[in-house]
């Protein structure tokens, strides 16, 4: 009786395991105590002697020694479907730091974490950069799901936030004072995409796709209120896919049934090119593919093939500048690649951690043999920024941490590469 | 201790008679959901239903290929192989590098410079392809269970599980390193291009049967008929029937049971290198994880349709795939709820049929 009972424990337990997708190597670390978060203020305590004056606010000072760097984290996926957005936008803030790092004789390290995109490894990750008493400012994280799951431990350890892609609206107005981003928002993107699909690409008919997760079904939502508002007819009812599968064809033939004229898709990269993919065998073959930022890159080209023709994706890609020329000459030499081609978010990465850089520059104070950072000063710099010349566009935060003032631009895949739609 | 036992005797009353309501209460709720969508709403017309039949059946053929292999081992050893789907995985990889080599093997001709040995050899390819997949696979099997299980072959069952599932996540790690975590395109031959079929006219529209799906089918149905053969005409097949039945007893008439186990294994990896194979063709994508999920749904068509028994598994496995297909749309409710189903099905199953569809009772020693 006992066994039978263990028995079937054991099976309940590895069907939640196999619902929690592959994050669960990264577990463990989750569950260290947020009990640690003081930790950051521990440092204010034990060194009386030649603190500055600003340490004695709240949450106190993040104290360098001589010889240590400042930690500047990044957090996104770095392996696994998504590892293109990790990989680029981590590469573009090595650049800044480059670039930029040096405050006031001390050097700035880039400490990039793996958070898998999911929000088990985004907390792991926060829990474990918390506690190191030199981290103070973090570029990221570098998805929606992921960040608002690591928001509150940086909320509380008085750590500052300036993602240069998280998109969910909802981010933004959870009262967040550590939370700003760079990156438009999904509202944005999504009322851009639906006045491109109406009015531009003239689609009566639109079939609204998604992944389920924040950032999917926030984009698909949005989109489907704003088309229905233009007066487009959105056909049948939102579809829901499940990330990470190899075969879409049921959800696409209960699309097809509808018959659209397109397809708008809020997801990423790894299910949109599966999608593409069997859009032929349901019956959906000439029927466009719109997607958001998630999709950008040169990933989705390489699974979809000759599918990935004509499909479009809204990106925030600035436009050309000298700045941006000359940006693009050092990342190909660094990396041999070209900028932009993993993920479109290069730009803005290399500002945010630039950005990012110049509030904890504006704060930092010498004091004997150590640089002080004011923890809470810090938070109201990054949040008072104004005016920060980037080389993808200004940076001016406003109250709610909204810091970016440009829309989305849309790409289109032509000949194997994106380029932007007409 | 006798008032305990009295409530255990009340309890298993009341649930003699809860099972069978609770059956029909959500069985009729199903039944009118199921007529309303489908017959009242119309949301979909009969080619979109064959069109989900279509992609469910070659599903589910792929589970039930999986299936049969937690079914032959559960025969044998009572235990669960969670590693199974590893396996698969393993196979898959096994066939994505043969298509790999031949593409990169140049063959050219005068009409086409650029031919590779995929395309000239099509036929070849895709022997060899299954070849290294079902070898690899087989090997895998017969390597786990002389590793990870016969050290254990007299330890409780629950360490074999435990077991199990560790080697599960051993080799979806091992296959992280040695082939990186991202999913792979898996390039096709011409012959058997993915998007590529048959139209066929269903109530006046076009719908697309594709060669691999078919492809996909014929082949695990041969498969099937093949392990069937091989359990009840052969001399393995009587000698696996009668580990089965009675290992002890078994042994006693000079059957050997080590090497019947091995054996066991081997024929589960190979059918399930062969699913992996198939997963390539059809899916066209192959990563560490690829297994693990079909492994898991294989393992629930094997306890729907009785595990231990081998046309269970593959009824199971059918019925799974059509499940997960159909059922959405049946129920006029979202796409991602798919498991929902598959797995309400399943506690439907086991409350009307504890053992599964075609299981038989089970005796007191496989409990």
């Amino acid at each position: 009786m006992k066994k039978s009972l263990f028995f079937v424990l054991m099976i309940v337990a590895l069907l939640l395991a196999a619902c929690g997708a592959p994050a669960a190597t990264e577990a463990p670390a989750a569950e260290a105590p947020a009990a640690e978060a003081p930790a950051a203020e521990a440092p204010a305590a034990e060194v009386p002697a030649g603190e500055p004056e600003a340490c004695a606010a709240e949450l106190g000072c993040a104290v360098i020694p001589a010889g240590s760097t400042i930690k500047l984290g990044y957090a996104g996926p770095m392996t696994g479907d998504y590892s293109q957005f990790g990989i680029d936008m981590s590469n573009a803030m090595k650049l800044a730091v480059a670039d930029f790092g040096d405050v006031e004789g001390f050097k700035v390290e880039l400490v990039a974490e793996d958070d898998l995109a999911s929000a088990e490894g985004a907390a792991a990750v926060a829990n474990k950069l918390v506690t190191d008493p030199t981290f103070v400012a973090m570029a990221g994280h570098a998805f929606s799901g992921a960040t608002s799951a690591a928001m509150p431990i940086y909320e509380k350890a008085g750590v500052p936030m300036l993602s240069p892609s998280a998109t969910n609206p909802d981010l933004t107005k959870a009262g967040s004072t550590v939370f700003n981003r760079s990156a438009f928002t999904d509202a944005q993107q999504a009322d851009g995409a639906a006045a491109y699909l109406f009015n531009t690409l003239g689609v009566k008919k639109l079939a609204v796709m998604h992944d389920g997760t924040d950032y999917g079904q926030g984009l698909a939502k949005g989109v489907e209120a704003k088309y229905k508002e233009l007066g487009g007819e959105v056909v049948g009812e939102l579809v829901a896919v499940t990330p990470g599968e190899s075969d879409y064809s049921a959800p696409l033939a209960s699309v097809a049934a509808a018959a659209p004229e397109a397809i708008y898709f809020g997801g990423y990269n790894a299910e949109a090119a599966v999608l593409v993919n069997q859009m032929k065998v349901a019956g959906l073959e000439g029927v466009k593919f719109f997607s958001g930022d998630g999709i950008y890159g040169k990933d989705f080209i390489e699974k979809a093939g000759a599918n990935a023709e004509g499909v479009y994706s809204a990106t925030l890609v600035p436009s050309a500048s000298d700045a941006i020329t000359a940006f693009n000459t050092v990342y190909k030499t660094s990396y041999g690649e070209d900028a932009g081609v993993l993920s479109a978010y290069t730009w803005n990465s290399y500002d945010s951690a630039s950005a990012l850089i110049a509030a904890i520059k504006s704060v930092a104070v010498v004091s004997g043999d150590s640089l002080y950072i004011p923890r809470g000063a810090l938070v109201a710099a990054v949040r008072g920024l104004k005016d920060f010349q980037g080389i993808a566009g200004v940076i001016t935060c406003q109250a709610d941490g909204e810091c970016n003032a440009s829309g989305p631009v849309f790409y289109v895949v032509k000949d194997g590469v994106w380029v932007p739609a007409e | 201790m006798k008032n305990t036992s009295d409530q255990n005797i009340s309890k298993i009353k009341l649930s003699k008679f809860l099972r069978p309501l609770i059956t029909f209460l959500i069985s009729s709720f199903l039944l009118y959901r199921i007529y309303e969508v489908v017959f009242i709403r119309q949301q979909f017309t009969p080619d979109i239903w064959v069109r989900f039949a279509i992609s469910g059946l070659i599903l589910g053929g792929m589970y039930a290929l999986i299936a049969i292999g937690y079914t032959l081992v559960y025969g044998i050893m009572f235990m669960i192989n969670f590693a199974h789907g590893e396996v698969m995985m393993l196979g898959a990889f096994g066939g994505y590098f043969i298509f790999e080599l031949f593409n990169f093997i140049p063959t050219p001709t005068v009409a086409d410079p650029d031919l590779t040995f995929l395309n000239s050899q099509p036929i070849l390819s895709i022997i060899l392809a299954f070849v290294a997949g079902v070898t690899i696979a087989g090997l895998s099997g017969y390597f786990l269970e002389k590793i990870a299980y016969r050290p254990l072959r007299k330890a409780p069952r629950l360490i074999l599980l435990i077991t199990a599932i560790g080697a599960s996540t051993a080799l979806q790690n091992l296959a992280m390193l040695l082939f990186g975590p991202t999913r792979k395109n898996v390039i096709n031959p011409m012959i058997l291009e993915r998007s590529a079929g048959w139209s066929v006219l269903v109530s006046g529209k076009p719908v697309l049967i594709t060669y691999t799906g078919v492809f996909s089918l014929v082949l695990s149905a041969l498969l099937m008929v093949a392990l069937y053969l091989v359990v009840q005409k052969t001399k393995l097949g009587r000698s696996m029937r009668a580990v089965a039945q009675d290992k002890n007893t078994a042994a006693l008439m000079g059957v050997d049971v080590d090497d019947v186990i091995s054996k066991t294994f081997i024929i589960s990896g190979m059918l399930a290198g062969a699913a992996g194979v198939m997963w390539d063709i059809h899916m066209g994508l192959v990563n560490h994880y690829t297994g693990f999920l079909p492994g898991i749904k294989a393992f629930t068509a094997a306890v729907m349709g009785g595990i231990g028994n081998i046309p269970g598994a593959m009824l199971g496995g059918i019925l799974l795939g059509m499940l997960e297909a159909v059922g959405p749309a049946a129920l006029g409710i979202d796409f991602q709820l798919k498991d929902v189903i598959a797995f309400t099905i399943l506690i439907l199953v086991l409350i009307v049929r504890p053992s599964g569809i075609l299981g038989e009772k089970l005796s007191e020693e496989k409990l």
